[in-house]
């Protein structure tokens, strides 16, 4: 049983000699899950994404992966671009198949538990400031369980030369396994990185994700985030990703959800300075009875920000699809422009989506729009392409494609972006 | 090569093409015109297989074949070929890469192999000079942000590109600059060959002064009502259709 397997997990931590503060953190955040439980349904936030079928099944926490990562990794997009990388099986951090290129050492780019101790002042600066634990169960397991991640500190006027890739793999090959990746990215003033988080899994039996980023930008500061989730098979994920932003700052993210029984994506920007622009675009494409749950939040905490916001869904099968993206103007937060779009089209009758906008505006001379559309693909375009000699079946995927296009053009890594096509004509 | 045969067809139970007879012959090119709401664009849609369109009874037959049978991109990589009235925009799809597509489509249906992609753009650059059009707006997406005339235009290049036997023009002239006028015609002219055939459906004697028809029909309240030839557009651009209208309702 679930909660049990991380009872024993965290007693096992608990015996172990650890940073003084660090086992303090971890006892916090025990007491807190334990007192949370994992939500339910009943929880509005949870509404539509049922967790209860984790509850009932054995996990793991530290196991070892037995299954051929490094073959599994071969022909994976990592392996085809000039990139840093820092790979993570099983929540352990894989030095063999890491690689990091970047030359300038003032340029942190490791992992989390060596970090701790290595970059402590920076660590504890800014460690568990984002992401908060308090009335959020599976922060608190993530924080009460977490073994390692990806520790990235780029200092003031530094660019990160190429991009730094967070691998995350799941074996499942001997067990089911619980895995608790944290990250911890840390941008100073003036410095640009762009990150992509990527998840992957192999074996056989269950896996369950749950991760916490704390992404912390810096005035005049530019981070690209892409994050990429393609566990196949019996893969739970949980992804909660706090993007703290200072003044002048451009954040441009993208996930894409490719595959997972249950995927929820949790994606928090807080704009803590004037002037700062944050785009959020999510494509998802669900099949079988997998389920998609996008919760966004934006915080306009403060005057003359941009945000803008577009997600799509493909739905197949019997798939679900839950988008909820709330938007707080504060009051303080005048000259606020804040936009949001969720766009879904339906390839199955049997297929759900759920929508929901959540606009919360304190101030008075805001522009906000939202926008939400469930739909079939348009008659007029495939009686078009049809008319021009094309069969349906690829008039199809070709009008899949232009959908997804709108989110394929906001990734600035052209060997992704086939990836992404590859994928949508692999699904189809 | 096209034999109509009193062809009713509706949408959501409202009636409009009520036996409507045409018969066309490869290398002759037929003028349809008619008042708004006759039908021609219905027409037009039926024969491309717009399947919003119900036909309740008649009989289509192209080269033989029974072409109410066939599905849109059969009776398209059969050579029939619509310049639509409105075309719409599909934005995300490019021009260059639907076309290549299509292309292909037809040839791997009739058994050849894909075009090269050196032949296609030189293709490509060929038939975009038969209407003048702008080379830029091959790299855009499919009619996105087009003006009317540009859209016109591309239709007409599609035409070009795809070299059908049966091409139905649906007011391919409307929206159309004096110069993109005789641009096009010219375009149509080059197309036009003994095995092809043409229906040309505008409301505008000026474009048959430059393509030509050999026989010219009135459609009216679903049904061709009188025919002639060249002479006959000239007479409607003189006398409207007030006079047809009166002749169909005393005969009625
Ligand atoms: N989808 C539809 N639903 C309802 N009525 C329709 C539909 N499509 C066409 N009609 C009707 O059928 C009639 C014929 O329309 P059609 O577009 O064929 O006329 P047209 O001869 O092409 O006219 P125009 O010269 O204005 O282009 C019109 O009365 C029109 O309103
Ligand atoms: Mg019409």
């Amino acid at each position: 049983m679930l909660i049990e397997n991380i009872k024993t997990a965290f007693t096992q931590y608990k015996n172990q000699a650890e940073v003084s503060g660090f086992s303090v953190l971890r006892e916090q955040a025990y007491q807190e899950f334990e007192k949370l439980g994992l939500p339910t349904t009943k929880n509005e936030e949870w509404k539509y994404t049922n967790l209860k079928v984790l509850a009932n099944k054995d996990f793991e926490s530290t196991c070892i992966s037995s299954g051929n990562v490094k073959a599994f990794l071969q022909n994976a997009l990592l392996n085809k671009i000039t990139a840093n990388k820092l790979v993570f099986v099983n929540g352990t951090f894989n030095l063999e198949l890491s690689e990091i290129i970047e030359k300038d050492n003032s340029i942190f780019i490791t992992n989390l538990a060596k970090a701790r101790s290595l970059h402590a002042e920076i660590f504890n600066q800014h460690f568990g400031k984002y992401a908060n634990i308090e009335n959020n169960a599976l922060n608190s397991l993530n924080t009460a369980l977490l073994s390692d991640g990806a520790f990235i500190y780029v200092p003031t006027n530094k660019t990160v030369e190429f991009p730094i890739f967070i691998v995350n793999i799941a074996d499942s090959s001997d067990v089911n396994v619980l895995n608790q990746p944290r990250n911890l990215i840390i941008v100073e003033k003036s410095a640009s990185v762009h990150l992509i988080e990527m998840y992957y899994s192999l074996g056989s039996n269950s896996v369950f994700t749950n991760v916490v980023n704390e992404i912390y930008a810096n005035e005049n500061s530019h981070v690209e985030h892409y994050k990429i989730q393609q566990q196949e098979g019996e893969s739970y994920h949980n992804n909660f990703t706090q993007i703290f932003q200072e003044a002048n700052t451009n954040i441009n993210h993208v996930t894409l959800t490719l595959d997972g029984t249950l995927v929820r994506n949790n994606l928090h920007f807080y704009l803590n300075g004037q002037n700062c622009n944050s785009l959020l675009y999510g494509l998802y494409m669900p099949h079988g009875n997998s389920l998609v749950d996008n919760h966004t939040r934006v915080d306009h905490a403060q005057p003359n920000c941009n945000s803008n916001e577009l997600y799509k869904g493909i739905m197949m099968d019997k798939s679900v699809a839950v988008f909820n993206g709330k938007i707080m103007v504060h009051l303080d937060a005048q000259k606020t422009n804040a936009y949001q779009r969720n766009q879904n089209i339906l390839l199955s009758d049997e297929a759900t989506v759920n929508t929901k906008p959540q606009l919360e505006i304190f101030a008075d001379d805001v522009k906000c729009t939202h926008g939400a559309t469930i739909g079939q693909l348009d008659e007029e375009p495939m009686f078009y392409l049809r008319s021009r000699g094309i069969p349906e079946d690829v008039a199809r995927k070709m009008l899949l494609n232009a959908f997804a296009d709108d989110i394929a053009e906001k990734i600035k890594i052209p060997e992704l972006v086939t990836l992404l096509e590859e994928e949508i004509e692999k699904k189809l | 090569m096209l034999s109509i045969k009193d062809l009713k067809a509706e949408i959501e139970g409202k009636k409009i093409l009520n036996g409507l007879s045409l018969e066309v012959k490869a290398g002759e090119v037929h003028a349809i015109m008619g008042p708004n709401g006759a039908g021609k664009s219905t027409l037009s849609s039926v024969l491309a297989g717009r399947a919003e369109y119900e036909v309740t009874s008649g009989s289509v037959s192209y080269e033989g074949k029974n072409l109410l049978d066939m599905s849109p991109e059969d009776r398209a990589r059969e050579g029939l070929f619509l310049a639509f009235q409105y075309p719409i925009e599909i934005p995300g799809v490019s021009t260059t890469n639907f076309l290549k597509t299509a292309v292909n489509e037809k040839r791997k249906y009739l058994g050849l192999d894909p075009m090269e992609a050196t032949d296609f753009l030189k293709m490509m650059r060929e038939k975009m000079d038969y209407v003048e059009m702008d080379k830029s707006l091959t790299s855009r997406s499919l009619n996105e942000g087009f003006s009317g005339g540009e859209k016109k235009r591309n239709e007409v290049f599609q035409m070009a590109m795809l070299e059908p036997k049966l091409c139905i023009m649906d007011e391919t002239d409307s929206g159309l600059d004096i110069d993109a006028l005789r641009l096009v015609s010219n375009g149509v002219n080059k197309l036009r060959n003994k095995d092809n055939a043409f229906l040309v459906i505008t409301h505008y004697q000026r474009l048959l002064d430059y393509i030509v028809p050999d026989f010219v029909h009135v459609l009216y309240k679903g049904r061709i009502v009188k025919s002639g030839d060249k002479e006959l557009a000239k007479e409607l651009e003189v006398k409207g259709y007030d006079w047809i209208k009166q002749e169909v309702e005393a005969n009625s």
